[in-house]
C-alpha cells in the first residue's frame, strides 16, 4: 500500500509540476508579455496585457500590436524598452488602429508568437508580406486605375518638374521646400495622395485663371499654360500619386513589357500563361518549390522565376526576358500585390469600385500604354518584331512597309481575331477583353509609331485577283516556302494559310506585301529583282495570290 | 413575551444547523461515515455509484505490479483523458470539410491552451493503443482468458477493436492531408472484398465491399458525408460503445472471481507485512441470503483464506496512482510534442506515402500486396483466433502465473525467434526479389489474395502452432506459440511500414533516401 501511496503522491505532484510548466509557458514566457514589461511611457511601465485591433467586419483580430506595442492604437507611445514596443507605424493613408494588420501585410493576426504571426510556419496559407514588398499589400482592397506605362509615367514626372509645379507642391516627398530667403513654398497642397484623395480634372482651368489673374509672384513666375498632350501625361501621372508611388511604378513596368500578352487578370488578357488575378495570394502550399534556392515563400518564388522560368517551371514556355534586379523586385512587388481578399464591399476603395462595377481599367487606356501591356512582350517595346529562342519569330508591326499596305480595317480585324492556332491571341471582348475602342487607339498607336498613314488604295473590290493558282503554287514552291513553309504554316517567317489572316487581308494587301517587301526584314520586295532573288511580274504575283487563296477553304 | 423564547431557540438552532450543514451535506452524499473501520469502508465502495462496481475487498495478489502493471487501469485513464480533452476540443471543432480545418488551426494557435488540450487528446489517445494492446498481451501470458473468464476476453477483444475505430475515426477529423488520404486508404480497405466477388465474377449483383465503402463514406468519395459519419462515430457512438463494454469488462472482473491468480497464490505471498490494514486470512465463516442460491463463486464459504484488504484505501490508491501516472505521461508528451497538422486536404495531390496511423501500419503492410487478405481476410482471421483461444485452451496449468503453462518462458523465447525469423526472412524476400506480380505481370489477382507474404506468414505461423501442441501436448503451448508468433509479426510489419517505406511503398532504409519527386 505504502508503494501505491507514492506513487500516487509522485505522479500528481510531477503532473502538478507538468501543469505548471506548461501554463507558464503559456502565459508568463510568452515573447509580448516580456517586450511590453520591458518597455515604458513618460507616465511610467505600461501595463501588460494583450493588445489587439478588432473589426468585426473585416473579420480581424490582429494580436500584432501585443509585441508591435508601439503600433497599438490609442496608447501613449513608449519612449523606452526593446525597439518593437518604440517603433510606430510609418504615416499610411489608413489608420493601423481601425484596419488592423493582417488586411494589409498578411499573417496570422491571432497567433501570439512570433513565428505563427508571422506566418513562416508550415501549412499557413497566407504568411505575411515581406516588408520589402510591403506595398503589395494595397493590392488586397485596391485596383489603382488607368496606371500607364512607365515611359508615359516618367514622361509625367519629368514634365512635372519641368513645368516647376515642385515650387509649390510636394509630390512623394520631393519638392515644395522653403525657396532661398525662406520666402514661400508649400503654397500647394502636397499631391502625394492626390490620387487616392480624388483628383480634380478642373485643375488646370483653375490654375490658368489664377495665373492671368496674378500680377507677379509665384502664381505669375511659377506657372504657365501647358499644351494639351502634357496636360493629360501631367493629368495621368498626378491620378496615379495613391501613396504606394513604389506599387505604382511596379504597375507601370508590367504595363511597359507585355505581359498581359500571355496572362489574363481579371478577365483582361490572353490565356496562354496562367491567370495572374490572384497570383500574390497563392497557397504556399499548392506551389512548387523544388527548384528555388532560399526561402521557399511566395515573393521568393516569383522572383527565381522572373530571372529564369524554365528553371522554376520545367518545361515553361514563358521567355526569359532577361530582366535586371530592379525590374525583377518591382515586378515582383506588383505580383504580390494581385490579392483581392473578399472584404465587405462597404469598405472598397472607389477605384476598386470604378474598376469592378463601372469598367475603369486599371491599365491607361491610351495607346502607347495599351500597346505596352498587351503587345510589348511579343511585337517588341516599339513594334520592332522580337525573336526568343526556340518560339517562332513574332513580325513587326511597326515596319513601314507593313503599315503602308495594310489598311486599318485589316489591323483592327487582325488584333480582334487574332491568328488562331497561332500564338498571337485574338483581343476581342469575348477573348482577350479589349474594347473596340481600344483597338481602335492601338491601330492609332501604330500608325503613330510608325510614321504611316493609312493607304490611299481603293478597296472597293476586295478580292479581284483571278489567276491561274497552278502556276502560283510553282512560284510558292520556288521562291516563299523556305520561310513561310511549304504548306504556308509558317516556319521562320509568319503563317499565310491561317485562316483568320486570309480572311482579314484583302488581295491589294497580299498583293502589294509580296511586290513591296518588308525593309528591315528577310522578306523582300519582288516587284524588283536582287542577287538572291529575281523581279516577279504583276502576273506572277496576282498568281501567288490566287495560290495562297486556296488555303482559304 | 410568551412567544419570544421560542423565536429564540429556533433562531439559534438555525445558526448551528447552518454552521453543521457542510458536515451533513457531505455525510448525506457519503452515505456512510468516514471510511475508518472495516464496515465504513465496505460500504464507502458499495454505497457509491462510481466505486459499487469494484470489489469490496480486493486480494492482494491483484495489488501487486507485477500482476497487471496497472495496464488496465492505464487503458481507462487514458480514455478519461481522451474523453475530457475530447469534450473540451467539440466547443470548437466544426464538422464540415475545410471549416474543420481552419478550425482546428484555430484550436492550434488561437485558443486558450487549445494547442496543449489538442496535443493531450492526441497523445493519449495513443497511449490507449498501446495500453490497450499491452494489456491483452498482458491477459494472455497469465491465461487470464481461462474459463470463468472466456467472455471478459472477449469483450476485451471488442474493447481493442472499438479503441482502433475510434482512434481511427479521430484521425480524418482535422482535414488535413494526413487525414483525408489515411482515410482514402481506409475505405479502400473497406472495398477490398471487390478483390474475392471480382475474382468470382459477382461483383454486379454481390457488392459487400461496394456496400461498405458507400456505409463508411456515405458517398463514392471522402468528403462532407464521410467527415460528419466520422465525427458521429468518434464523438458518439464508438465512445457510448466503449462505456459500455468498459462497464460490462468491469463488472465481469467482479463477478468472475477477481483478477486471475495462481493455485499457490497465499504461499507466494507470504504473510502480509506488518503495516498494513488487518487482512482477512480465513476462511470466510458467514454466508449471505443471496449467496445460497446464486450459482458459481460468488460464495466463498469453506475455501482457503482469503487473503484480501479493503479496497477503500488500498485499490483507490494504485487506481489513482495508476490515473496519475498515466495523466503525466500525456501532459509530458503534450509539453514535448506537438499533434501534427498538414497543409488542407486536396483529393487533387495525393500524398505518397499516403500512410494509415502508426497501429495499422502491420495491416498496410500486407495490404501492399493484396488489399483483401491483408485488410480484411488475415485481420479477420486473427480476432477469431484470439476469440477462440479461450474456449480450445481448457487446461489449468499455470493460470496466474506470466508465461504460465507447458513450456514456460522457453517456448515464448523460442516461439518469439522463429516468428521474426519468418516474418523478417519473407519480407526480405518480397522486398529483394519482388513477389508474384513482378514475376508474372498477367497474373491473376485471385491468386495473389489467396499467395502472398501474410497469408504465407499466417499459414506458416499456424504450422508452427500445431506442431507445438503435438510437441507438448498441450493447446495452451499451441496458444502461447502461436500468440508470440503474431505479436512479432505485427511489430516487426509495423516498424516496417512506419519506417522503411516510401513514395510508391517502395522499400529505403530511411526517409533521407526519398526521391524528391
Amino acid at each position: 500500500m505504502n508503494r501505491n501511496k507514492h506513487l500516487l503522491l509522485w505522479s500528481s505532484i510531477g503532473t502538478l509540476g507538468l501543469l505548471i510548466v506548461a501554463a507558464v509557458q503559456e502565459n508568463i514566457l510568452k515573447d509580448w508579455r516580456r517586450i511590453q514589461a520591458a518597455a515604458s511611457t513618460i507616465d511610467g511601465p505600461i501595463d501588460v496585457r494583450l493588445r489587439q485591433v478588432i473589426s468585426p467586419d473585416l473579420k480581424i483580430t490582429d494580436r500584432c500590436v501585443s509585441c508591435h506595442v508601439g503600433m497599438a492604437p490609442g496608447e501613449e507611445p513608449a519612449v523606452d524598452g526593446p525597439t518593437l514596443a518604440t517603433t510606430t507605424h510609418p504615416p499610411v493613408v489608413h489608420d493601423p488602429g481601425e484596419f488592423g494588420c493582417t488586411v494589409c501585410h498578411g499573417g496570422q493576426g491571432r497567433a501570439t508568437d512570433m513565428a505563427d504571426a508571422h506566418g513562416d510556419v508550415p501549412h499557413w496559407p497566407h504568411p505575411m508580406i515581406p516588408l520589402q514588398y510591403a506595398q503589395a499589400g494595397c493590392g488586397t482592397c485596391h485596383t489603382h486605375v488607368q496606371v500607364p506605362r512607365t515611359e508615359r509615367l516618367e514622361e509625367g514626372e519629368r514634365l512635372i518638374a519641368r513645368y516647376d509645379c515642385f515650387s509649390c507642391h510636394r509630390i512623394d516627398g520631393r519638392g515644395g521646400t522653403l525657396r532661398p530667403g525662406g520666402v514661400g513654398g508649400m503654397e500647394g497642397p502636397d499631391l502625394s495622395y492626390a490620387g487616392a484623395a480624388g483628383h480634380d480634372p478642373q485643375w488646370y482651368a483653375k490654375h490658368l485663371q489664377q495665373h492671368e489673374a496674378a500680377e507677379d509672384g509665384v502664381w505669375k513666375d511659377s506657372f504657365g499654360p501647358i499644351p494639351d498632350d502634357d496636360l493629360r501625361t501631367i493629368d495621368n501621372y498626378i491620378a496615379s500619386r495613391v501613396g504606394a508611388p513604389r506599387l505604382v511604378k511596379a504597375k507601370a513596368l508590367f504595363h511597359s513589357l507585355g505581359c498581359r500578352g500571355c496572362h489574363k487578370i481579371d478577365g483582361v488578357g490572353s490565356n496562354d500563361g496562367p491567370d495572374l488575378t490572384r497570383a500574390g495570394d497563392m497557397d504556399p502550399l499548392f506551389v512548387d518549390f523544388s527548384y528555388v534556392e532560399g526561402p521557399h515563400t511566395i515573393a521568393r518564388w516569383h522572383e527565381e522565376h522572373l530571372r529564369d522560368p524554365a528553371k522554376i517551371v520545367p518545361g515553361s514556355l514563358m521567355p526569359n526576358f532577361g530582366l535586371n534586379d530592379d525590374q525583377i523586385e518591382l515586378l515582383t512587388l506588383y505580383l504580390m500585390s494581385l490579392r483581392r481578399s473578399p472584404h465587405p464591399e462597404a469598405y472598397w476603395p472607389k477605384d476598386r469600385i470604378l474598376a469592378e462595377r463601372f469598367g475603369e481599367r486599371e491599365f491607361g487606356t491610351d495607346g502607347g500604354t495599351l500597346y505596352g501591356t498587351f503587345c510589348a512582350a511579343c511585337h517588341g517595346d516599339s513594334g520592332q518584331g522580337v525573336r526568343y529562342p526556340d518560339t517562332v519569330p513574332f513580325p513587326s508591326v511597326s515596319n513601314p512597309d507593313f503599315l503602308a499596305v495594310a489598311s486599318d480595317q485589316f489591323l483592327i480585324d487582325s488584333i480582334r481575331t487574332g491568328r488562331p492556332g497561332r500564338r498571337m491571341p485574338g483581343w476581342n471582348e469575348m477573348l482577350g477583353g479589349l474594347r473596340d475602342e481600344e483597338i481602335e487607339e492601338l491601330v492609332r498607336y501604330l500608325r503613330e509609331t510608325g510614321g504611316v498613314k493609312a493607304p490611299e488604295v481603293d478597296r472597293t473590290e476586295p478580292r479581284w485577283v483571278s489567276a491561274d493558282w497552278e502556276f502560283g503554287r510553282r512560284l510558292y514552291d520556288n521562291h516563299c516556302g523556305s520561310c513561310h513553309g511549304p504548306e504556308g504554316e509558317g516556319t521562320e517567317a509568319p503563317q499565310l494559310s491561317n485562316v483568320a489572316f486570309l480572311a482579314a487581308a484583302d488581295d491589294t494587301y497580299l498583293f502589294e506585301t509580296i511586290a513591296r517587301g518588308r525593309r528591315g526584314t528577310p522578306m523582300p520586295g519582288y516587284r524588283s529583282g536582287s542577287p538572291i532573288h529575281p523581279a516577279l511580274t504583276d502576273a506572277e504575283i496576282e498568281a501567288l495570290v490566287a495560290y495562297l487563296r486556296t488555303w482559304e477553304k | 413575551m410568551s412567544e419570544s423564547p421560542r423565536k429564540n431557540s429556533a433562531l439559534r438552532d438555525f445558526g448551528a444547523n447552518l454552521i453543521k450543514s457542510p458536515q451533513r451535506i457531505l455525510r448525506s452524499a457519503m452515505r456512510s461515515g468516514s471510511p475508518t473501520t472495516d464496515r465504513t469502508r465496505s460500504e464507502f465502495v458499495f454505497g457509491n455509484v462510481f466505486l459499487h462496481i469494484h470489489p469490496v475487498r480486493t486480494h492482494r495478489w491483484s495489488l501487486r505490479w507485477a500482476t497487471t502493471w496497472g495496464l488496465g487501469t492505464a487503458s481507462a485513464a487514458a480514455f478519461l483523458i481522451a474523453l475530457v480533452t475530447g469534450v473540451l476540443l467539440m466547443f470548437y471543432y466544426k464538422p464540415y470539410p475545410e471549416v474543420a480545418y481552419d478550425s482546428i488551426k484555430d484550436i492550434h494557435f488561437v485558443v486558450p491552451t487549445g494547442r496543449f488540450i489538442r496535443n493531450i487528446h492526441r497523445w493519449s489517445a495513443n497511449v490507449m493503443v498501446v495500453a490497450v494492446l499491452l494489456h491483452m498481451v498482458r491477459a494472455f501470458y497469465t491465461g487470464a482468458y481461462r474459463s470463468p473468464r472466456e467472455f471478459n476476453w472477449l469483450i476485451g477483444l471488442g474493447l481493442l477493436i472499438v479503441t482502433l475505430g475510434l482512434s481511427f475515426t479521430g484521425y480524418l477529423l482535422p482535414w488535413d492531408q494526413l487525414a483525408y488520404w489515411a482515410i482514402t486508404i481506409g475505405a479502400n480497405i473497406a472495398q477490398s472484398p471487390r478483390e474475392v466477388t471480382d475474382a468470382v465474377g459477382i461483383t454486379e449483383v454481390f457488392d459487400p465491399g461496394g456496400l461498405q465503402r458507400q456505409l463508411l463514406l456515405g458517398s463514392d468519395i471522402v468528403g462532407e458525408e464521410a467527415l460528419i459519419r466520422f465525427y458521429l462515430l468518434h464523438v458518439m457512438i464508438l465512445p457510448l460503445m466503449l462505456v459500455i463494454l468498459m462497464a460490462v469488462h468491469f463488472w465481469r472482473i467482479r463477478k468472475d472471481g477477481g483478477l486471475t491468480r495462481p493455485d499457490d497464490v497465499d504461499d507466494r505471498l507470504g504473510p502480509p507485512p506488518p503495516d498494513t490494514y488487518p487482512v482477512f486470512t480465513e476462511a470466510p465463516a458467514k454466508t449471505y441470503h443471496l449467496a445460497a442460491i446464486v450459482r458459481g463463486r460468488t460464495s466463498a464459504v469453506g475455501q482457503g483464506p482469503e487473503n484480501t484488504v479493503p479496497s477503500m484505501p488500498h485499490l483507490f490508491y494504485a487506481e489513482l496512482g495508476v490515473l496519475m501516472v498515466t495523466v503525466f505521461i500525456c501532459v509530458a508528451l503534450a509539453i514535448v510534442s506537438d499533434a501534427p497538422l498538414k497543409e488542407l486536404a486536396n483529393p487533387a495531390v495525393p500524398e505518397n506515402p499516403a500512410k494509415a496511423p502508426w497501429y495499422f501500419l502491420g495491416l498496410q503492410e500486407m495490404v501492399s500486396f493484396s488489399a483483401f487478405m491483408g485488410g480484411v481476410g488475415i485481420p479477420t482471421i486473427v480476432v477469431i483466433g484470439l476469440g477462440l483461444i479461450p474456449f480450445l485452451d481448457r487446461e489449468r496449468q499455470g493460470t496466474g502465473e506470466s508465461f504460465g503453462g507447458p513450456g514456460g518462458k522457453k517456448l515464448v523465447l523460442e516461439s518469439a525467434v522463429i516468428g521474426l525469423a519468418l516474418v523478417i526472412g519473407l519480407e526480405a524476400f518480397a522486398i529483394r526479389f519482388g513477389w508474384l506480380r513482378e514475376w508474372y505481370p498477367e497474373i491473376p489477382q485471385w491468386v495473389i489474395t489467396a499467395v502472398n507474404p501474410g497469408t504465407i506468414l499466417a499459414s506458416l505461423y499456424a504450422l508452427y502452432s500445431l506442431w507445438l501442441i503435438r510437441r507438448y501436448n498441450s493447446a495452451r503451448a499451441g496458444a502461447m506459440g502461436l500468440f508470440t508468433c503474431f505479436l512479432c509479426g505485427f511489430v516487426v510489419l509495423t516498424i516496417i511500414g512506419s519506417y522503411f517505406r516510401g513514395p510508391n511503398w517502395d522499400f529505403y532504409w530511411s526517409p533521407a533516401e526519398w526521391p524528391l519527386h
